[in-house]
């Protein structure tokens, strides 16, 4: 909400500069910024336009000569509504508009010009650029342009918070800074005509009246539409507002004054001359104001004129009963709406307005009567109105007053710091709550315009803000009790993390969103949204991997070839056959692209395989994180030749060269690149850091090679397998070394691999004997389950 | 002499020659061409091995191969074994201007660096760790906080609906709530984790987003003791003389709110950092707490936010677009 300074000053003195108030309100819960409208614009000037001659180059451009009261300057306008006579904004040369906008002297089509004449928008106040600033006639040429009159476009821009329907206006902003400042908030003007005596009544009733507490009509003849007058021009526009006319600018003007929104109808366009508030039946058909149609439903409130709708209750106004400027005679309507059916109302058409703003938050039932006294006195002064009906203030269910009691106590409890009672007396003063203390309990009666405040702490709340936060002391003792047990429950997952990270991979975060396509790869039931942000974003990802393939392929297109990348988060999809079928996975994923290594004179270009990768997963699981990890062959949609990945025999996730499939759906241009995923639920509670010692064996280790030919489809893990086996306790390791293939020396479709394998042996030094009769063992199996013959 | 007798000497001398086996890929060469060349020992054997008795022949052949091809073998492993290039930077002198061979760094993620930075100030002051879904029901995400259906507060956090009573959490006071239904007070927690709202994507704002929310829940906990707790977070965070200010606010499951904003000396304005406040009675009485007894404070904060001000990012989609050249700043 935009609010000017200038007509906060019909209100409360205000001394500060725009800074400092906005700071003033910001630090009393009502969170302001300074906007464009408050910038210096040094050398402009009021002048008087003397004369306008068009430009005898150029059909569009008139030469002006403008008098500062001291001297006449020629210069050129593009404004189609420059005219001999006005007042205008000056900027001579050597000013410097905002923008850092020098004005020097030009010739524009061979015609010399010195200074310029301002639209609103070169001075910030309004976006206006269509023509000049036109001045009001009594300032004075050669005066400063903002001191004698810029200021008055002076404004802040305030975020409410929703709790505040009270601050929803000038005049309760102004209320806000007078009880922070202390200082006296003037009265609203209120004028009541005399009501005529032959007035007649409009029917007016509601079907419901949860719906519409307070309802006040009244008809006023002879209006004269038209534009309205430079005063209220000017502070609808300080508040950011345009002027529309004279009878719509007054309904605008009385909301952003008192916050209360009211509607005037044309009253000839109510046919059947009667006022009956009800909800929408299914389908009803309106157009508002804006032009546009809506359906309506039950869930809307409307005034109909007993029949048909004419107006989206608290919303807008309908199309068919709105005033134009052969409207003479107008109903004005000032009313108290429930708050909840005017926003589901108003989100179910996705229509905000400044009405439905405030009755969503809760307007001030007893504002309405002011609001409409308001309107209709200044109806009288602009439009020259008259009322000609009785006033109907339809109230079947008054809203009480809440009275609550605060305890003096409980705000120093929830202060922690003791406050003068003479300056809480002072702030419930100011926020015009009326109290009475009584053995240290305040019994306050709560202003109707304050529909948050139901519960003592929202009163002390209230303490608080104006208070200042500021003024509360800090506590710097570590209070509370202590609390066992490992502090954070995802703590397992800092080993996995570090470890990754020294093994060179970077960590992402990714989008959790991703399009349907996308998540279906998984094969699993993705959880999608009811209103997606887009098309591309409209489920939750059932996988991290194709995220981390669009980084690679991301980074590829940008010049990083190598990288291994890896994610933690949490993957989604359905099952249906849980009691909560939103499933939710904290999962790992992993990849590897390019080389290995930096290659330097002294380091060989490698590429990354799939052992990288198998290496990496057993290092950080089977070693660090001591887990009995196996991998068995399984087909997965994500992989080309799949290992499932088993950890402590739970089923956890894959690893693989990433298939071509999934590479083609995401459309991305990656070729050789290994991945895995797994996830990490199942095993957390299994991990853990339970590390024991075991006493070293200081017995030789012995080495002997073994040098095997097979077939080349035999995997080595059958050798390696059946070492371990054979050699039992004995066997420390098992390194295959050496792989070779040559036709020649060992034969068709065979391979020769050389097996490192080391002894030891717990309780003495091994012999040759031993190592021999296991290693002999070792070769007859091996050839006759395996046909793996030692390389003669 | 005999033919067998000669290989038999050949291989011993092979076995001395090779007791240490040559480290220069030259040498190697030279022991190579001694016994595999074209007029090497093998060859000679060969030679002889024509001349004697068909009888023999067989017998001796078969020994000769199988000499021969444990020689190769041996050759092929222990040349493998060496590394060409790093024999030729001994031969060059060991220069060391060249520049070293750096292993690869990986880095963590710099949100989830800052989640560290911000999860140890906590602890160190008392605080332990919940986690909890990202997919919620209406009731702990909204109803429970204090956030009625039908009320304006709803616009505060634009939310992703996945059936008419599921939202993506907008916010991780949803695990308050889990937990506060688990466990009696006094309780001290913060809870972390991804959070998301349905938002156009800008420099500013992203669709989701880390958050992480800390409740205190004790006997007579005071604003004083709320406002002593995030000083110390934020001087702990930003710098013992990091200006910072506290300012009425709004929330619907705290009251009084605050939040809380740092200066920035940059931009020179004021930065919002965090929100917080004492937690509403409602909420207590939602969880069946007796708030004659028990209150407390809470807070909540963006893990991006604090992350941007704190190493001068300033567009949020840097954190999530994966790119590589983002991660290598924060090694």
């Amino acid at each position: 909400m935009i609010i000017s300074l200038e007509w906060l000053q019909d209100f409360v003195n205000i001394n500060e500069s725009p800074q400092e108030l906005s700071d003033i309100l910001s630090n009393i819960g009502l969170e302001a910024e300074t906007t464009d409208t408050n910038v210096e614009t040094p050398g402009v000037i009021i002048a008087n336009v003397e004369s306008a001659e068009k430009h005898p180059n150029a059909d569009k451009l008139k030469i002006c000569m403008v008098n500062d009261g001291d001297t006449i300057h020629q210069v050129i306008c593009g404004a189609p509504n420059v005219e001999p006579g006005q007042l205008v904004p000056f900027a001579k040369i050597g000013s410097v508009l905002p923008g850092n906008f020098k004005i020097k002297k030009v010739k524009i089509r061979g015609v010399e010009s010195n200074g310029m004449i301002c639209s609103e928008r070169e001075l910030r106040i309004s976006d206006e650029h269509e023509g000049i600033m036109v001045l009001p006639d009594n300032l004075k040429l050669g005066d400063d342009f903002k001191s004698s009159y810029g200021y008055k476009f002076h404004s802040l821009e305030l975020d409410i918070t929703p709790n505040r329907a009270d601050a929803f206006s000038h005049y309760g902003v102004a209320r806000d800074i007078a009880c922070a400042t202390e200082r006296k908030l003037k009265n609203l003007e209120e004028k009541k005509t005399v009501l005529p005596s032959d007035g007649f009544k409009i029917p007016i009733s509601s079907e419901n009246i949860e719906d519409c507490p307070r309802y006040i009509g009244g008809i006023i003849k002879n209006i004269k539409v038209g534009p309205s007058p430079d005063w209220l021009v000017q502070k609808l526009k300080s508040a950011g507002h345009r002027s529309i006319n004279n009878v719509v600018d007054i309904s605008n003007y009385v909301l952003l004054e008192m916050g209360h929104p009211t509607h005037i109808f044309d009253y000839n366009k109510i046919l059947n001359k009667k006022i009956l508030i009800r909800r929408a039946k299914k389908n009803e058909p309106i157009t508002t104001l804006d032009g546009q149609n809506f359906k309506l439903n039950n869930d809307h409130l409307v005034i109909t004129d007993g029949k048909h709708p004419i107006a989206l209750a608290g919303v807008m106004g309908g199309e068919n009963s709105a005033v134009s400027e052969q409207t003479f005679e107008v109903f004005v309507e000032s009313a108290y709406f429930n708050p909840i059916t005017i926003r589901k109302g108003s989100k179910n058409l996705s229509l905000t307005t400044d009405a439905s703003k405030r009755f969503e938050r809760g307007a001030d039932p007893n504002g309405c009567l002011k609001a409409f006294w308001r309107v209709v006195s200044l109806l009288e002064e602009v439009c020259g109105g008259e009322l000609i009906s009785e006033v109907i203030d339809y109230h079947p269910n008054p809203i009480s007053q809440i009275k609550i009691s605060l305890r003096y106590s409980e705000i120093i409890s929830v202060l922690g710091c003791t406050i003068e009672k003479q300056k809480i007396e002072t702030i419930l003063s100011g926020l015009k709550i009326a109290y009475k203390l009584k053995n240290d309990i305040y019994k306050c009666t709560i202003p109707s315009f304050r529909p948050d405040i139901n519960r003592e702490i929202d009163l002390i709340e209230e303490i608080v803000r104006i208070y200042g936060i500021s003024s509360i002391p800090s506590n710097t003792s570590l209070n509370g009790v202590l609390q066992y047990g490992n502090p954070d429950p995802e703590s397992y997952l800092d080993p996995i993390k570090n470890s990754f990270c020294a093994f060179g991979f970077h960590q992402l975060f990714l989008n959790s969103l991703d399009n349907g396509m996308v998540a279906d790869l998984t094969e699993k039931v993705p959880v999608s949204m009811l209103n997606p942000l887009n098309i591309e974003m409209s489920n939750l990802r059932t996988s991290l991997l194709p995220g981390l393939l669009k980084s690679a392929d991301y980074n590829i297109k940008h010049g990083n070839m190598n990288f291994r990348l890896f994610e933690i988060g949490q993957i989604h999809y359905i099952n249906s056959s849980l009691d909560n079928k939103y499933v939710e996975n904290k999962t790992i994923a992993g990849i590897i692209h390019g080389n290995e290594k930096n290659t330097s004179i002294t380091s060989k270009e490698k590429k990354e395989n799939i052992l990288n990768l198998k290496g990496i997963i057993v290092s950080i699981f089977r070693k660090k994180l001591n887990m009995n990890l196996k991998f068995e062959k399984e087909n997965h949609t994500a992989f080309l030749s799949a290992r499932k990945i088993i950890i402590n025999n739970h089923e956890v996730g894959y690893l693989g060269e990433v298939s071509s499939k999934w590479i083609k759906k995401l459309k991305l241009d990656l070729t050789t690149i290994y991945g895995f995923e797994l996830n990490i639920s199942p095993i957390k509670e299994m991990i853990i850091k339970k590390k024991e010692f075991t006493k070293i064996n200081s017995y030789p280790i012995v080495q002997r090679d073994l040098n095997l030919v097979m077939n080349e489809n035999l995997e080595a893990g059958n050798i390696i397998n059946l070492i371990f086996k054979i050699g039992g306790r004995y066997v420390l390791k098992v390194n295959p070394v050496n792989l070779f293939f040559d036709e020649q020396a060992i034969g068709k479709d065979k391979k020769s691999i050389t097996f490192s394998i080391f002894f030891q042996h717990p309780s003495k030094t091994l012999e040759d004997k031993d190592v021999n009769s296991i290693i002999n063992e070792i070769i007859n199996i091996a050839d006759n389950k395996f046909s793996a013959k030692l390389r003669a | 002499m005999p033919i067998e007798e000669k290989i038999d000497i050949v291989r011993r001398n092979f076995l001395t020659d090779i007791d240490s086996f040559p480290q220069d890929k030259k040498e190697i060469e030279n022991l190579r061409s001694k016994y595999l060349g074209r007029k090497g020992f093998i060859s000679e054997l060969f030679v002889l091995l024509g001349k004697a008795t068909n009888e023999e022949k067989p017998k001796l052949g078969k020994k000769l191969n199988h000499f021969k091809n444990e020689i190769t073998d041996l050759f092929e492993l222990e040349i493998s074994k060496i590394n060409d290039e790093s024999n030729d930077f001994q031969k060059n002198q060991q220069d060391f201007t060249l520049p070293g061979n750096e292993p690869r760094l990986g880095s963590l993620h710099i949100l989830d660096q800052t989640l560290t930075e911000i999860k140890d100030i906590f602890k160190s002051i008392g605080f332990h760790l919940a986690y909890g879904p990202e997919i919620d029901d209406d009731y702990h995400n909204f109803s429970a906080l204090n956030i009625p259906e039908h009320h304006p507060a709803r616009d505060m956090q634009d939310t992703f609906f996945v059936d008419q009573n599921t939202v993506l959490r907008t916010h991780t006071s949803n695990v308050q709530i889990h937990l506060m239904e688990k466990k009696d007070p006094p309780l001290r927690y913060i809870v972390p984790g991804r959070v998301y709202r349905n938002e156009a994507i800008g420099y500013k704002s992203y669709c989701l987003f880390h958050q992480v929310e800390g409740i205190y829940i004790n006997k007579k906990v005071s604003m004083a003791d709320l406002k002593g707790c995030l000083e110390y977070f934020v001087k702990q965070m930003f710098g013992l003389k990091r200006k910072m200010r506290f300012r009425p606010s709004f929330f619907p499951f705290t009251e009084p709110s605050a939040e809380v904003d740092i200066w920035d000396n940059d931009r020179k304005q004021w930065m919002e950092i965090l929100g917080c406040g004492m937690v509403d009675p409602a909420v207590l009485n939602n969880v069946g707490y007796d708030t004659r007894k028990w209150n407390g404070y809470a807070f909540g904060m963006g893990v991006e936010r604090i992350s941007m001000l704190k190493y001068g990012i300033d567009d949020i989609r840097n954190f999530y677009s994966g790119d590589v050249r983002f991660s290598k700043q924060f090694i």
